[in-house]
């Protein structure tokens, strides 16, 4: 059935066309769809063009458009409505005039925050788990997404509105997780955005229409994992985006990439990906995987095989369905560069010690691995410790998942990539413990379902463990990026800059970032502030501590003054 | 290698600390600067407005600092053009842009009490004028209905602080200066004619001492029987997305705390002194949701246009507070120790005092009597 919705496209000349979309879709989905990837101009220019999608889900902040005037506005974010103008986002973007009334400034203190017994940050795997655990224990429980569809990035449910079929089981289980949480009686905030977190019992979130000062009595953030980047020369350029970007196209919006694939990264779920993908009808150019083949490795793949055989079944699933679909497969391969075509196509070296070899793709999908999300986690306080082996902070938790901070629980990947099965039995964990510490007293028959949730994550761990030794694979860091290749994508800050900041008396990382503006920012230095902390230690033997990142401030991302000054008052 | 011996050294490499220290190795002395990277200073924090013009938050929290404001108001314009000709000697540009400022009034009343410190810094030599809502239209559109009138002062202005404070430590470095970033001094000790500087990488012994280091004055000189009341004050920053041209001057207001300005790359900053919470010394300074929500609140009421941009990032840092007025010259009883502790506004009057300090040291005039600022008064005072 042909889509019969438009939006109107203005590209950078200014020229306008009518967009097809699907009920449901992202902007993003109706643009990348119609074949448009450049989205908007940046203020340097390098590399000659400008950006698009990246992680198509709200972190990276680069595929921003002008959204019915208002500049600046994430594609991936907005839902695409009949009539709706959108422009290729030149820079800067232009400040309208309010269209609300103006704000009376007044002495007053804001409002008292607004209790609740529980509130969870986070409507994916771990966050939805929790919040009906919670309920069953009679907390009081409030859930904060950031998205309008619950089921966060493993369940990544079909976009609202999208008449479409579970695509799998895995559809299926996310819809039925949700659809539980939404029928516990826990009050849940969609398309909410936390953008202070000041204290475990001062939290702003904004509602939609109001900011909402909150205090839980209990804090359980789930607030999940963004890609880690993989800074080679031309990963910026449009056309290029992350695994799970790709996924949400497909999954959520019914949308591919592009025609022509390719997949380069670390990690089963790439090889996941690429397989939806191609039952979806696109031409998969190559997938290259950075770990050795699991025939190097079968010790790890028993282990893997024996902590959770139907999972490891499916990822022999994916294996035999790429063969079967002659999608070269390159294990121990490296993608090192990324150049655009004459043609316009997107011109991809992969490395590996078969050698080097040139792909010509319309995609180039990235997948090294993930990075915990953990600024919340921060702010308030929590103490984060380096994990050598995966390369990423995690906060230092209690059996019960609690940080460092009484009270303020972390579960799921943000607090150290579990994977969405043990995310699930965290959140059991943490609610159990949220209650108990509130002084309920949790029913004999839950309680026993805790205990229950205890010896399947220890099996999950097993099983994860065994994962991550097979997919071990050198991180590559800074190692493939040439001095023009940009390290931070928001203030355009190459490798070339950043070296030439770190010869100059070996500085810390806040005095880079005040040399070089790297991680000034929207996406607050998410992407390329990890890799730098890595890169200090490593050459100038720095501690990966708490202070090895930068100071997590508010806001938690980029938010209208005007929607943090809406101040709800205390209902 | 650390340095043991140096003719001359200074603690701190704020803007203060490393103008003097440009002076001087300019002038052929062997200067070593120490400084405690980890700690967030006011240079590193300061968001790059140029006061001229008596800040009427000041006047208001302590009336009794009006006469010592009053004398330092020439300070001021001499410091707002001691930047100018720092950016012309670096040759690198710190897009610094004298681009006036206005104290804004809402109502009769402030207006009246800024139309009367108009009149009190005309007579000492400022050129500041009042306008009225129609010549504010002309010339500030972008102010809010609720704004009648204003206070204008053309030499204030703005500059970027993350691009001075590289240029002038380059300029440092060319001319053969030492910087020691990651050395705090802990303590610093009589050693017969000289002093020693015991830091984190070793003891420094120096023939003279410049101490600029802000609030960590105090700690520093109290061990030496000398008190200077150096507080640090926590403040809190916010800046937004880029946009097109929109705020023209350095905005601030007669009563309420707010300063407002945009970068040349299209980011509007806004502040005011809005308190921020020290969390422990090896912490960041901590941002507080009362005073985001309030300073954002107040800048969208001035400016109505900044609702509809976004928040990028908030940051923290610390502000040397004491007496409002400058600390300047060889400290009482301590020979060979020299204070460089700016008054209100510190990041403006940065270069000059730094200069005046450099000055002092060698026995120069630097062209202000400094006696007034001397650290004798706080002896007096106790």
């Amino acid at each position: 059935m042909p889509p019969d919705m438009h939006l109107t496209w203005h590209d950078a000349d200014g020229v306008a066309r009518a967009v097809a979309f699907r009920a449901g879709q992202s902007v993003a989905a109706a643009l990348t769809s119609a074949g448009i990837r450049e989205m908007r101009a940046t203020r340097r220019g390098l590399d000659g063009e400008g950006r698009g999608l990246f992680c198509g889900m709200g972190v990276c902040q680069d595929c921003l458009v002008e959204l019915d005037g208002t500049p600046n506005t994430r594609a991936c974010m907005a839902k695409a409505t009949p009539g709706l103008v959108v422009r290729h986002q030149p820079f800067p973007g232009v400040a309208r005039l309010p269209a609300g009334p103006v704000p009376i400034p007044d002495d007053t203190p804001p409002p008292a925050p607004e209790a609740v017994d529980l509130l969870v940050l986070g409507g994916g795997a771990a966050g939805l788990s929790a919040a009906i655990a919670a309920r069953r224990c009679g907390l009081d429980v409030l859930v904060v997404e950031e998205r309008a569809a619950l089921g966060g990035q493993y369940y990544k449910q079909p976009s609202p509105g999208l008449d479409a079929p579970p695509l799998d089981a895995q559809h299926a289980q996310g819809a039925a997780l949700a659809a539980q949480a939404e029928s516990s009686g826990a009050r849940i905030l969609r398309g909410a955005e936390l953008w202070g977190a000041f204290e475990p019992d001062r939290i702003a979130v904004f509602d939609g229409a109001r900011t909402r000062l909150l205090a839980p009595r209990a804090l359980i953030v789930a607030s999940g994992a963004y890609e880690r980047p993989h800074v080679v020369p031309g990963w910026t350029l449009p056309g290029v985006m992350t695994t799970g970007a790709a996924q949400t196209l497909w999954r959520s919006h019914r949308v591919l990439p592009g025609r022509r694939v390719l997949v380069a990264g670390n990690g089963p779920l790439n090889m996941q990906v690429a397989c939806e993908l191609a039952e979806g009808g696109a031409t998969l150019v190559a997938v290259a995987e950075a770990a050795p083949g699991p025939a190097t490795r079968l010790k790890d793949a028993i282990a893997m095989a024996v902590a959770d055989p139907a999972l490891a079944t499916k990822g022999a699933r994916y294996l035999a369905m790429l063969a079967r679909r002659h999608v070269p497969l390159r294990h121990g391969t490296v993608l090192t560069r990324i150049a655009r075509s004459p043609d316009g196509a997107l011109r991809v070296t992969l490395r590996g010690a078969w050698g080097e070899g040139v792909h010509e793709t319309d995609a180039v999908l990235l997948g090294y691995g993930f990075l915990p999300s953990q600024e919340t986690l921060r702010a308030l306080g929590a103490e984060c410790v380096f994990d050598a082996a995966r390369g990423q902070f995690v906060p230092r938790r209690d059996d019960a998942m609690m940080t460092s901070v009484p009270g303020l629980y972390a579960i799921g990947d943000c607090a150290g990539l579990g994977g969405a099965p043990a995310a699930r039995e965290e959140g059991v964990i943490a609610a159990l413990a949220a209650a108990e510490r509130l002084g309920r007293t949790v029913p004999a028959a839950i309680a026993a379902e805790g205990d229950a949730a205890r010896r399947r994550l220890a099996r999950h761990r097993r099983f994860q463990a065994a994962l991550w030794r097979l997919f071990a694979a050198p991180r590559t860091g800074l190692a493939l990026a040439d001095p023009g290749t940009v390290v931070c994508r928001c203030e355009e800050v190459t490798k070339g800059e950043i070296d030439a900041a770190l010869a100059d008396g070996a500085p810390p990382l806040g005095e880079v970032k005040r040399r070089t503006r790297c991680g000034m920012g929207r996406c607050q230095g998410r992407y390329c502030a990890p890799l730098l902390a890595e890169h200090l230690a490593e050459t100038q033997g720095r501690p990966l501590d708490d202070r090895a990142l930068f100071a997590p401030r508010a806001p938690v991302k980029p938010i209208a003054i005007a929607d943090i000054v809406a101040l709800a008052e205390t209902p | 290698m650390m340095p043991r011996e140096a003719e001359i050294a200074i603690i701190g490499a704020g803007i203060v600390g490393l103008c003097a220290a440009l002076e001087l190795a300019r002038d052929g002395a062997e200067v070593v600067v120490l400084d405690d990277a980890a700690r967030h200073a006011g240079t590193v924090a300061n968001a790059g407005s140029l006061h001229v013009q008596m800040q009427s938050r000041f006047i208001r929290m302590y009336p009794d600092q009006v006469p010592g404001l009053e004398r330092s108001l020439p300070l001021y314009v001499a410091a707002a053009r001691r930047w100018a000709e720092l950016e012309a000697e670096l040759g690198t540009g710190f897009e610094l842009k004298a681009s006036g400022g206005l104290m804004v009034a809402e109502t009769p009343e402030s207006y009246e009490f800024l139309a009367r410190k108009c009149e009190r810094e005309n007579r000492l030599g400022l050129t500041v004028e009042m306008l009225g809502r129609a010549e504010l239209a002309r010339i500030a559109p972008y102010l809010g209905e609720a704004v009648i009138g204003a206070e204008f002062c053309a030499e204030e202005g703005k500059l970027n602080p993350l691009l001075a404070n590289q240029a002038v430590r380059r300029a440092l470095l060319a001319v053969g200066g030492l910087l020691l970033p990651e050395s705090r001094v802990a303590r610093i000790e009589r050693d017969g004619a000289a002093w020693l500087l015991h830091h984190a990488g070793g003891t420094l012994r120096a023939g003279r001492v410049v101490i600029a280091a802000g609030a960590g004055t105090g700690a520093l000189l109290a061990p030496l029987g000398l008190d200077v009341p150096t507080v640090a004050e926590p403040l809190h920053m916010n800046v937004t997305e880029a946009t097109a041209p929109l705020i023209g001057h350095l905005v601030q207001h007669a009563e309420r705390m707010i300063t407002l300005k945009q970068l040349a790359a299209g980011q509007c900053v806004i502040g005011g002194g809005w308190p921020a919470r020290l969390a422990g010394a090896e912490q960041h300074p901590t941002v507080e949701a009362s005073s985001l929500i309030g300073n954002l609140r107040l800048a969208s009421h001035i400016v109505p246009r900044l609702a509809r941009l976004r928040l990028i990032r908030t940051w923290a840092g610390v502000n040397t507070t004491c007496d409002g007025q400058n600390i300047l010259g060889e400290a009482p009883g301590l020979p060979g120790l020299f204070l460089a502790v700016p008054g209100d506004a510190g990041y403006t009057l940065g270069p000059l005092v730094g200069r005046l300090a450099a000055a002092a040291l060698q026995g120069r005039d630097g062209g202000f009597d400094i006696a007034p600022f001397s650290a004798a008064r706080f002896r007096a005072a106790a």
